[in-house]
C-alpha cells in the first residue's frame, strides 16, 4: 500500500537533475542503470523508471561511475543494501546457472533429436518417400523453367 | 492397452514440479523489497540541517546513544499521518533515544512550509537528492531505522509506525535485545 | 428480484448445463449412443445462454449503478462515463473471470453448433472436454471468484474502476481481443483431447484443430500488439515491452500456438510430428491457464497485475489436472502417433520447419523459466532474485534473429532435399540483404544487432514477396489472366500459404521496428521554465505554460509544449497527468507525435504550478509505430487463411486429393 502511494505520488515529487557528467560516463551509467532494478517500481530498471526513487538510485550510479567504480563494484554496492533482488539479471553463478544453462541444454537436446531423425546416408535418402510436392502446379512449372535456364 | 510410461512419468514430474514451485509462492509478498543492512553498521551521512541549527549534520554527531532515523516526505500521505506518532515518541523517549527526521526527495518550499506549520521538535535533515536514502537501502517512505548506540542498524520498519509498535521497538532498542 | 440473485441463478444454470453436457457426452458416446452428441450440443447452447444472461445482468447492474451487487460496489462509480461503466466488466478479477466465462461459452457453443451434424466420434468428446473446462470456470464464478455477492447495506456510490484502465481507449479493446485469443485456445485443447480419447487419428480432426487454433492465434497476436501499444501510450516510460510476468503470460501460449501452426504443415505433408503437434495444442491451453494463474494469483510481482485474489490454489489444482490428463492420454495413445516420415536432408524445408519448432519451443521454455525462476530461487535458495529485461533480451534476441532467418530461408527451400538450383535462386534475396547492409552503413546506422536484423529482414521480405507474386506472374503470363483474377486465383488455390506469407510480412515489419526503435532511440530529460527550450533529435521543444482543467470525471495538469521540427513546421503537444476522483493515483498520459519515420514521445515527469516549471522526459523512437501498424497484416493474413471457400470451389480437375482448404505451403 505504501509503495503504491509512493508510486502514486511520484508526479508530485520534485525531480532533481543529477550533476552533469561527461557523455561517456553517462553512457556507462545508463548501461549499468539498465541492469539495476528500481526499488519501488515493479520490474523496471532505474534507467527506465521515472519515479523519484529510481532517479536517486540512478544519481548514485552516476556518482559511483564518476568515482571510477566498475560495474561489478556498483552491483556489489546495491546488492549489499537490497540483496540480489536488485539485479535485473541473475548472476551467472551457483544455482542461478540453471537460467543461463538450461535454455542451451534444451536447444542442444532438440538439435540432437532433429539430427537423429535426419537421414545422413545416401541410401536412406533414396529409401525415403519421394518428396513430390503438391505445390501449386504453376509455381512448380515456373520453378522448373528457371532451373532449366 | 499399451502405455508409454515414460510419458506418464514426465507428465507427473512436470505437474509435481509446477505445483511445488507455484504452491511455494502462496503467501509470499511479491512487492516486498529485501533489506540486507540489518545488523550492519549504519552508513555515514552528511546532510543539511533544517531545524534551525545551521550547517550540516553527520551520523557521527549522534553517536553514543540509540538513534531513530525516520525518512519521510511532504508529498507522502502516510508520512503525514505518521508524523505525530514520531513526535509523541520523542516526547516519551527523547531523553533516552535520539530522534532524527530525514526529509527525502522534496522541494525546499514544501519542506519549509511544512516545518513552519509544525516546527521540528527534534533534529531534521534534508536528503534532497536521495543520496543518503540509497545508502541506507530505502525502498519508499516512510521508513524508520532503529540504530543501536554502537551504530548498528537493528531494525528497519517499513510503512507508518503506530504508537504501540514504536514503543515496542524503542524498548527493544534500549535493551539491545537480539532481534 | 435482485441482480445478485439473478446472476447467481444464471451461473448455477451454466454450471449444471456444462456438467451435464460434459458427463453425458463422455458416458453416452463411450457406449456408442449417438444421443451423447446431441445432448452435448444442447448443453453447450444452454451454457452459452446462461453465461450471456449472467454477463448482461452484471452489465446492467454496472450501467444502472446497482451497488447492491458486490462487484459494482467495488468497481462502479456514479462519476464514470457510460463506456467505462461497461468496460468495468473486465476491470477487476471477478468481472474478468465472468467475462472469460462468456467468451468460453461462446466458443464452445459455436464449435458445437458448427459440427452438430458431423459424425466423427471425436466431436462429442471434444465438446465434452470443452464443457469440462466450462465447469471449472462456472465453478470459479459461482464460488471462489463470485462477483454476485449481495452487499448490505447498499453503499451510495463506489470508487470506480482502476484509473489505469479508464485512461485510454485502447483499454476498451485490448482485454476482449486478448481474451478471445486466450480463451480461444480452449477449442484446440478440446479437439486434441477428443482425438486422444476417441483414438481416431484420421485427417478429419486436423482441419478443425488447425482452423480453431488460427482463430485464437489471430486474436492473441492482435491482443499482444495492442497491449504493447497500450503500455506505450499509457505507462509513460517510453517502452512497449518490459518482459513483465503479465506480458510473458500472453506471449507463452502465442509461441506454442505459432509452433503448432507450423508443425501442422509438416504433419500434413510428411506425416511426422503427430504426437508433437498434439502436445503443442495441449501445451498452449495449459499455458493460457498458467498465464491466468500468474496474473491473478498475486504470486508474481508485475507492472499491471491489477487483479489479485486467493483463487490461486483453485487454478493450481486445475493446471496440475490439465498436465496429468494430457500426459496420461498421450501415453495411452502414443503407439498410434508414431511418425512415418524422416527428414531427408538438413538443407530442406522439412529441416527448416523442425528448427523453427525447436526455436519456438526453446523460447517458450526460456521465457517460462525466466518468469518462474524468482519463485524457484526463493523456494530452493531462500533468496529473492529478479529476472528482468536484460536477461530476456539476451536470451530472446538471438533466438528471434534465428527465427527471422528461418522465416526467409524456409519458404525458399524445397521439401525433401535442396537442389543446387534452389539454392542458387536465393541469390537475389541474399543480394537484397547485402544492399540493405551497404545502405545502412553508408547512412551511419552501424549498430551490429540492428544491422543483422535489417539484413535478414530484407532477405526474408524478398523471398516472401517472391513466393507471393510468382504464381500471380505465371498465371498472368501463361493463362493471360488479368492481374486481379490472377491474384484471386493464386490466393484461392493456396489460401493458407498466402495468408501465412502476409503474416510473415507483418512479423518482418515488427522485427525492423523493434530493432530500429531499440538501437537508435534518442532520450533527453530537462526541467524547463516557461519559455525555455530543449532539443530532442531534430525537434526543438519550447515549454509554454502549465494548463489545468476538468474533463468529465477527471482533472488534469498538462504542459503545453510548442514543437518545431527541422523542416520548420510547428505543432503543439500536451503531455499530461490525469487525476481521478477517489483515487490517489495520478496517471501520466504521454503525448506522442507519430510519423512513419518515428515518434516524438513526451512524458510529464514533474510539474510545479507555483514556479511554473515542468520536468519533461522526451524520446525519439525511430519506426516504433510500425509495430502497431503490423496489426492489419495479422488480421488480413489470418482472414485469408481462414476464409471459407469450400462452397464455391469445385474439385480441381486432375484430383490429387487435397485438403479443401487449399494447398499447404
Amino acid at each position: 500500500m505504501k509503495l503504491l502511494l509512493l508510486l502514486a505520488l511520484a508526479a508530485y515529487a520534485p525531480q532533481h537533475a543529477g550533476t552533469p557528467i561527461t557523455p561517456e560516463l553517462e553512457a556507462k551509467a545508463h548501461t549499468i542503470g539498465k541492469t539495476i532494478r528500481c526499488a519501488v517500481c515493479q520490474g523496471l530498471s532505474v534507467a527506465d523508471s521515472p519515479s523519484p526513487m529510481a532517479q536517486s538510485m540512478m544519481d548514485r550510479v552516476r556518482e559511483l561511475v564518476t568515482e571510477g567504480k566498475s560495474e561489478a563494484e556498483i552491483h556489489a554496492y546495491f546488492v549489499e543494501r537490497y540483496g540480489e533482488w536488485i539485479l535485473l539479471e541473475p548472476k551467472a553463478e551457483g544455482f542461478n546457472l540453471i537460467v543461463w544453462v538450461l535454455p542451451f541444454v534444451f536447444v542442444g537436446l532438440g538439435l540432437a533429436v532433429i539430427a537423429r531423425n535426419t537421414a545422413v546416408s545416401e541410401d536412406a535418402r533414396q529409401a525415403g518417400p519421394a518428396p513430390e510436392a503438391a505445390d501449386d502446379p504453376y509455381l512448380k512449372a515456373v520453378r522448373d523453367r528457371v532451373e532449366k535456364s | 492397452m499399451k502405455i508409454n510410461w515414460s510419458l506418464v512419468i514426465t507428465g507427473l514430474v512436470l505437474a509435481a514440479a509446477l505445483a511445488w514451485v507455484l504452491g511455494k509462492g502462496f503467501g509470499r509478498d511479491p512487492h516486498e523489497v529485501p533489506f540486507m543492512l540489518t545488523g550492519k553498521p549504519a552508513p555515514a551521512f552528511t546532510l543539511e540541517r533544517l531545524d534551525g541549527a545551521k550547517g550540516e549534520a553527520k551520523l557521527a554527531d549522534f553517536a553514543g546513544k540509540p538513534l531513530i532515523l525516520n525518512f519521510w516526505s511532504t508529498w507522502c500521505g502516510p508520512c503525514k499521518i505518521e508524523h505525530p506518532v514520531i513526535e509523541w515518541g520523542f516526547g516519551k523517549f527523547g531523553d533516552r533515544v535520539q530522534f532524527v527526521g530525514v526529509v527525502y526527495q522534496d522541494s525546499r518550499e514544501n519542506v519549509d512550509a511544512f516545518l513552519r506549520e509544525s516546527p521540528p521538535k527534534y533534529a531534521m535533515l534534508f536528503d534532497e537528492n536521495g543520496r543518503a536514502a540509497v545508502d541506507y537501502g530505502l525502498a519508499g517512505v516512510p521508513e524508520t531505522y532503529f540504530i543501536t548506540k554502537d551504530g548498528k542498524i537493528r531494525y528497519k520498519h517499513v510503512g507508518p509506525l503506530d504508537p504501540s509498535r514504536l514503543t515496542q521497538e524503542i524498548r527493544a532498542l534500549l535493551e539491545d535485545a537480539p532481534k | 428480484m435482485s441482480a445478485s440473485l439473478v446472476g447467481q441463478a444464471c451461473i448455477l444454470v451454466a454450471l449444471v448445463a456444462a456438467a451435464f453436457g460434459s458427463v453425458t457426452a463422455f458416458v453416452l458416446t463411450r457406449r456408442g449412443d449417438p444421443r451423447g452428441h446431441a445432448f452435448a450440443v444442447r448443453a453447450a447452447v444452454v451454457f452459452f445462454c446462461a453465461m450471456l444472461a449472467a454477463n448482461l445482468t452484471m452489465v446492467s447492474a454496472l450501467v444502472g449503478f446497482d451497488f447492491s451487487v458486490q462487484y459494482v460496489a467495488q468497481v462502479g462509480s456514479r462519476a464514470t462515463p457510460l463506456v467505462f461503466r461497461i468496460v468495468s466488466l473486465w476491470s477487476a478479477l471477478e468481472g474478468s473471470i465472468l467475462f472469460w466465462g462468456l467468451i468460453l461459452s461462446g466458443y464452445v457453443a459455436a464449435f458445437a453448433w458448427r459440427y452438430r451434424k458431423e459424425e466423427a466420434r471425436f466431436i462429442p468428446y471434444a465438446v465434452g472436454s470443452m464443457l469440462a473446462v466450462g465447469v471449472f470456470f462456472a465453478f470459479l464464478i459461482a464460488g471462489p471468484a463470485t462477483p454476485f455477492t449481495e452487499v448490505s447495506p447498499v453503499p451510495p456510490d463506489g470508487p470506480g474502476p482502476n484509473p489505469l484502465l479508464q485512461n485510454h481507449i485502447l483499454m476498451v479493446v485490448h482485454p476482449p481481443i486478448l481474451y478471445l485469443g486466450y480463451v480461444g485456445m480452449t477449442v484446440p485443447f478440446g479437439v486434441a483431447l477428443g482425438a486422444l480419447v476417441s483414438g481416431e487419428f484420421s485427417e478429419r480432426w486436423m482441419a478443425p484443430l488447425r482452423r480453431w487454433t488460427m482463430i485464437g492465434w489471430g486474436f492473441l497476436s492482435c491482443g499482444i500488439i495492442i497491449g504493447a501499444w497500450w503500455a506505450y501510450a499509457v505507462l509513460g516510460w517510453g517502452g512497449y515491452w518490459a518482459w513483465d510476468p503479465v506480458e510473458n503470460a500472453s506471449f507463452l501460449p502465442w509461441l506454442t500456438a505459432t509452433a503448432f501452426i507450423h508443425a501442422t504443415i509438416v504433419e500434413e505433408r510428411r506425416h511426422m510430428l503427430k504426437a508433437w503437434t498434439l502436445s503443442l495444442a495441449l501445451a498452449t491451453f495449459a499455458l493460457t491457464i498458467l498465464g491466468t494463474f500468474m496474473t491473478r494469483s498475486g504470486v508474481f510481482n508485475s507492472v499491471h497485475s491489477f487483479t489479485q485474489s486467493d483463487i490461486g490454489p483453485t487454478f493450481l489444482v486445475f493446471i496440475v489436472l490439465i498436465v496429468v490428463v494430457s500426459a496420461v492420454l498421450l501415453a495411452l495413445r502414443s503407439h498410434l502417433l508414431v511418425s512415418t516420415g524422416r527428414i531427408q536432408s538438413a538443407v530442406s524445408r522439412d529441416a527448416a520447419f523442425f528448427l523453427n519448432n525447436l526455436l519456438f519451443v526453446a523460447l517458450t521454455f526460456t521465457v517460462l523459466l525466466g518468469t518462474v525462476y524468482p519463485l524457484i530461487a526463493e523456494a530452493v535458495r531462500g533468496v529473492k532474485v529478479s529476472v528482468g529485461e536484460p536477461y530476456f533480451n539476451k536470451m530472446a534476441v538471438p533466438m528471434g534473429i534465428t527465427i527471422l532467418f528461418l522465416m526467409g530461408v524456409g519458404p525458399a527451400l524445397p521439401w525433401g532435399q535442396a537442389t543446387k538450383q534452389s539454392l542458387r535462386q536465393m541469390w537475389p534475396s541474399v543480394s537484397t540483404a547485402i544492399v540493405v547492409v551497404i545502405f545502412c552503413v553508408a547512412y551511419g546506422y552501424r549498430e551490429p544487432g540492428a544491422l543483422v536484423t535489417f539484413a535478414l529482414a530484407g532477405f526474408a521480405a524478398n523471398i516472401t514477396l517472391r513466393e507471393m507474386f510468382l504464381p500471380i506472374r505465371v498465371r498472368m503470363r501463361e493463362k493471360k489472366e488479368p492481374l486481379l483474377t490472377a491474384l484471386g486465383e493464386s490466393v484461392r488455390r493456396a489460401q493458407r500459404r498466402m495468408g501465412g506469407y502476409v503474416v510473415h510480412l507483418g512479423v518482418i515489419t515488427i522485427f525492423v521496428a523493434i530493432a530500429a526503435s531499440q538501437s537508435y532511440v534518442t532520450h533527453a530529460q530537462a526541467t524547463l521554465k516557461a519559455g525555455d527550450t530543449m532539443q530532442t533529435q531534430q525537434y526543438t521543444l519550447a515549454f509554454k505554460e502549465i494548463v489545468q482543467g476538468q474533463e468529465g470525471n477527471r482533472r488534469f495538469v498538462a504542459a503545453k509544449v510548442q514543437v518545431t521540427s527541422a523542416s520548420g513546421s510547428t505543432f503543439e503537444l500536451l503531455p499530461r497527468v490525469n487525476y481521478y476522483p477517489r483515487s490517489t493515483d495520478p496517471i501520466g498520459s504521454p503525448a506522442v507525435h507519430d510519423t512513419a519515420l518515428g515518434d516524438l514521445y513526451l512524458s510529464l515527469l514533474a510539474h510545479d504550478p507555483a514556479a511554473q516549471t515542468v520536468t519533461l522526459n522526451t524520446w525519439f523512437f525511430p519506426l516504433v509505430s510500425w509495430i502497431w501498424w503490423s496489426i492489419p497484416f495479422f488480421v488480413i493474413g489470418t482472414l485469408i487463411s481462414l476464409w471459407p471457400v469450400r462452397a464455391r470451389v469445385q474439385a480441381p480437375a486432375p484430383p490429387p486429393p487435397r485438403d479443401a482448404e487449399g494447398a499447404s505451403a
